[in-house]
C-alpha cells in the first residue's frame, strides 16, 4: 500500500514539477545579500561579471555602491562607472579602493594630475595593499616627471617586494640612461634584488631577479668590472627569456678578462636559442670572434661563414613569416599558431624557448602598442565567442518553450479539471486510514515520511493553482524575451566583426613593421659577418704575401 | 685580430632623418587617436554584450532552474592563509554533480571574501545527502583530501547551502561548516 501511495504521489510531484515554475522569479534569484556581495566578488575578480550582474540590485550593505561601481567598470561603462566611484569616495566604506580605482581610470586617459591627485587619496585613505599601489603609483609619476628624489621618497615608504623590486628597477633604468657612472644605477638595482627576493611568488621573483642581475651585469660590464658582471650574469637562470643574452654578456666578460676559449662556451650555449632573442645573433658573431682572437683563423672564418648562411636562413623564415602574416593575419600567425596546440603539455614545455615563431612572440610582445592590439584582437574574438554561445541557448530556450506551450496547456487543463486535487484527496485519505493502523515503529517513521511529502505536495498545488491563470502569459512573454534577446545578436555580431577587422588590421600593420625592423637586424648583422671575413680574408692575403717575400 | 667595433651609422641626412621623425611622430599621433577610438567602440560593445549576456543568463537560470525545485551550493573560505585550496569535488546522494580546480585568481579572490558558487541544480523534496571533498595545501604545506557529509532536507523553494572551509593550527586539516537558508 505504501508502495502505490509513493508511485501516485511520484505522478502528482511529476505534474506539479513542470519547469515553468520558475518563470514568476525575478531576473536574479533572491540570495543572502551578504552571500550576494561575495558571489559578485567572486565574478568580478574571475572576470565573468555577466554571471552576477542580476545580483546587483540584491545589494545592500557598505559594500553595495563600490560593487555596483567595479560592476559597471568591468562591463564597459566607464563613465558611470567613474560616477559611482567618486560617489562612494565622499562616503565612509572602500574610500581607498575607489580612489585607486579613480586613479587607475585617470592615468588610462592621460590625465597625470587626476592621477596624482587619487593616487595621493588612494594612499591617505587606502591600507595595506591598496596604500602600496597607490604609493608605487605616485613614485612612478614622480619619475615620470623626472623628480627622481621624490619617487625614492615614495619608494622607501613601500613594503618589502616585488612592488617595491619594479619601482626601484625602473629608478635604476633611469639613472643609467642620465648617469656617466653606472654607481647610483647598480645601487638602485641591488636594493630592487633585495626587494625582489623578499616576494612572496617566487615563480614571478625569479623572473624579476633574472631581469635585474642581467641588467646589472650589463652595467658593470659596460664599467669594465669584468668579474663583478660575471658574478651578477651567473645568478641569471639558464631557461628563460634572458638567458641567451645574458649569456652572450657573460661570453663578452670573459673575453675581456682573455679567457676566451670560457667566452666561445657560453656563446655556444647561447647559439641554441632562435636568433629571435636578444644576443643571438651577437653570439653568433662572438663565435668567430673567439676563434680569431685564440689564434685560429681558419676556424673564426668557417664560424663567420656559418653564422651568414645562419643570417640568411633566418631571413627566409621572416620572409614566410610576413608572407604568414599577409595571408592568416597576424593574430594567427603568430599569437594562435604559437600556442602550438597539437603537442603534449609535457613537451611544450620543454620546446617554447627553442620556437622560433614563440621567440618572435615574445619579442614583439615586448612593445606596448602590440600588448594592446593583441589584448584588442582577443577581446574581440572572447565577444564573438560569448554572443554564439548565448546565440546557441537562446535557440534551444526558444524550442523548450514551445515544447512546454503545448504541455502546460494540458496540465492547466488537468489541474483546472480537478484530477490532481482529487488524486491528493484520495492520497491523504488513504494515508489517514494506513496511519490509524500502523503499530511498528519502522511502519509509523515511513508514513511520518509520507505525510510530510503529502503536505509538502498540498502545498504546492494549493501556490500553483492560485498562479495558474499566469502561466500561459508567462510562458509568452518568456518567449518574447528570448525572441528579443535573439533578434540583438545580429546587430551586435556585425559590430563586433567590423570592430575585430579593423583591430586585425592594426595588429597585421604593427607586426609586418616588427618582421621589417627584424629583417632590418638581419642585413646589419649579416653586414658586419661579411665585414669580418672580408678582413679576415685581407689578413691571410697579406700573410701569404709577407711569407712569401721572405 | 679585431677589436670592438662601431655598426654601421645610418645613411640618411639629418635632414631627411629630421623628416621622418616628424613624419613618424604624426603617424604615431594619428595611430594612437585612433587606437583610443577604437579602444572606446570596444568598449562601448562590451557594455553592450555584458548587457545582453546577463539578460540571457538571467533567462537561462530561469527557465533551467525553476525556483521551488532549485539547490544552489556556496563555497567561501575563513581563512585562506591557513589553507590553499586546491580543489572540490561535489556529490549529491553519492552522484558526482561538479569538480572545480581553483586558480590562483579564485584563491586570491576568496582569500578576499569572495564567494564561489558552485553548485546550482534541482533537487525533489526530501532528505538528501552532500558530499564534498577537499583537496587543499595547509600552512605547513602539507597536501590533504578531506571528505565531508552534510545531510539535509529539502523542501519547497529554493534552497541556499553555504560551505565555509576553514583549518586551524597546528594541523591545518581542513573543516567545513555547513549553513542552510531559503
Amino acid at each position: 500500500m505504501a508502495e502505490r501511495i509513493r508511485r501516485s504521489l511520484i505522478q502528482v510531484l511529476g505534474v506539479i514539477l513542470i519547469p515553468i515554475l520558475g518563470l514568476s522569479g525575478p531576473s536574479g534569484y533572491a540570495m543572502n545579500q551578504q552571500v550576494a556581495a561575495g558571489v559578485i566578488r567572486f565574478g568580478l575578480d574571475t572576470g565573468e561579471p555577466a554571471k552576477v550582474v542580476g545580483q546587483a540590485a540584491q545589494l545592500k550593505g557598505e559594500s553595495a555602491e563600490y560593487l555596483r561601481a567595479r560592476l559597471l567598470l568591468n562591463s564597459g561603462e566607464v563613465d558611470q562607472a567613474r560616477e559611482r566611484f567618486s560617489a562612494v569616495f565622499e562616503g565612509h566604506a572602500h574610500r581607498g579602493e575607489s580612489a585607486l580605482r579613480l586613479a587607475e581610470l585617470a592615468l588610462a586617459m592621460g590625465d597625470t594630475d587626476g592621477a596624482e591627485h587619487w593616487f595621493s587619496e588612494a594612499r591617505r585613505t587606502g591600507f595595506g595593499d591598496v596604500a602600496q599601489r597607490a604609493l608605487l603609483g605616485l613614485a612612478e609619476l614622480a619619475r615620470g616627471k623626472g623628480e627622481r628624489d621624490a619617487a625614492g621618497q615614495y619608494l622607501a615608504r613601500l613594503d618589502d617586494g616585488y612592488r617595491a623590486a619594479v619601482g626601484y628597477m625602473n629608478l635604476a633604468a633611469d639613472f643609467a640612461r642620465e648617469d656617466l657612472d653606472s654607481s647610483r644605477a647598480l645601487v638602485s638595482l641591488r636594493v630592487a634584488m633585495a626587494m625582489a627576493s623578499r616576494d612572496d611568488n617566487s615563480v614571478r621573483a625569479q623572473a624579476l631577479l633574472d631581469q635585474l642581475n642581467l641588467r646589472a651585469g650589463f652595467l658593470t660590464l659596460n664599467a669594465g668590472d669584468h668579474d663583478k658582471a660575471i658574478d651578477f650574469l651567473e645568478k641569471v637562470s639558464l631557461q628563460g627569456y634572458h638567458t641567451p643574452q645574458a649569456l652572450y654578456f657573460h661570453g663578452l666578460a670573459l673575453s675581456g678578462k682573455g679567457n676566451h676559449r670560457a667566452a666561445m662556451q657560453s656563446w655556444h650555449r647561447a647559439k641554441k636559442f632562435p636568433l629571435a632573442f636578444p644576443g643571438v645573433a651577437e653570439a653568433w658573431i662572438g663565435m668567430g670572434r673567439g676563434y680569431d682572437l685564440s689564434g685560429y683563423p681558419g676556424q673564426a672564418g668557417e664560424s663567420w661563414l656559418a653564422a651568414n648562411a645562419a643570417y640568411e636562413s633566418e631571413r627566409v623564415t621572416l620572409d614566410k613569416l610576413a608572407d604568414q602574416i599577409g595571408h592568416d593575419g597576424a593574430f594567427k600567425t603568430l599569437v594562435r599558431d604559437a600556442r602550438v596546440d597539437e603537442i603534449q603539455w609535457f613537451l611544450a614545455d620543454s620546446r617554447t624557448l627553442t620556437q622560433p615563431r614563440m621567440a618572435y612572440l615574445l619579442r614583439f610582445m615586448e612593445a606596448p602598442d602590440a600588448q594592446a592590439a593583441v589584448r584588442r584582437v582577443a577581446r574581440l574574438d572572447e565577444l564573438l565567442v560569448t554572443l554564439e554561445e548565448s546565440e546557441s541557448d537562446l535557440d534551444v530556450f526558444i524550442d523548450m518553450m514551445q515544447v512546454f506551450g503545448q504541455r502546460s496547456d494540458r496540465d492547466i487543463a488537468g489541474i483546472r479539471s480537478g484530477g490532481i486535487q482529487e488524486v491528493q484527496a484520495g492520497l491523504e485519505a488513504q494515508l489517514a486510514g494506513l496511519v490509524t493502523k500502523a503499530q511498528a515503529a519502522g511502519q509509523k517513521a515511513a508514513l511520518e515520511d509520507l505525510q510530510w511529502s503529502l503536505r509538502v505536495s498540498g502545498q504546492r498545488i494549493a501556490g500553483w493553482r492560485s498562479r495558474m491563470p499566469e502561466y500561459p502569459a508567462l510562458i509568452d512573454s518568456a518567449r518574447q524575451e528570448a525572441s528579443v534577446h535573439q533578434g540583438a545578436i545580429m546587430g551586435l555580431r556585425q559590430r563586433a566583426r567590423a570592430l575585430r577587422k579593423e583591430a586585425a588590421r592594426e595588429l597585421d600593420d604593427l607586426a609586418l613593421a616588427f618582421v621589417d625592423d627584424q629583417r632590418e637586424r638581419m642585413s646589419r648583422v649579416l653586414n658586419k659577418t661579411e665585414q669580418q671575413i672580408a678582413h679576415l680574408y685581407e689578413y691571410l692575403a697579406l700573410e701569404t704575401l709577407e711569407g712569401g717575400a721572405q | 685580430m679585431f677589436g670592438r667595433k662601431k655598426t654601421q651609422q645610418c645613411r640618411s641626412t639629418p635632414r631627411t632623418r629630421g623628416l621622418f621623425k616628424s613624419g613618424y611622430i604624426v603617424m604615431a599621433m594619428v595611430s594612437s587617436a585612433h587606437a583610443s577610438s577604437l579602444d572606446d567602440q570596444i568598449q562601448r560593445l562590451t557594455a553592450d554584450i555584458t548587457r545582453h549576456t546577463a539578460n540571457v543568463y538571467a533567462l537561462e537560470q530561469k527557465l533551467l532552474h525553476p525556483v521551488d525545485t532549485r539547490v544552489i551550493v556556496f563555497l567561501s573560505i575563513k581563512d585562506s592563509d591557513a589553507l590553499e585550496l586546491d580543489s572540490v569535488e561535489l556529490f549529491v546522494n553519492q552522484k558526482p554533480v561538479t569538480a572545480h580546480l581553483y586558480s590562483d585568481k579564485e584563491r586570491h579572490s576568496l582569500g578576499q571574501g569572495g564567494i564561489h558558487q558552485l553548485f546550482v541544480g534541482n533537487l525533489s523534496d526530501g532528505p538528501h545527502s552532500l558530499r564534498a571533498v577537499i583537496n587543499a595545501r595547509g600552512a605547513n604545506n602539507r597536501f590533504v583530501r578531506r571528505e565531508l557529509v552534510h545531510d539535509f532536507r529539502k523542501e519547497s523553494g529554493t534552497l541556499h547551502l553555504q560551505m565555509r572551509l576553514s583549518a586551524n593550527a597546528p594541523d591545518y586539516d581542513p573543516d567545513v561548516s555547513f549553513s542552510e537558508w531559503k
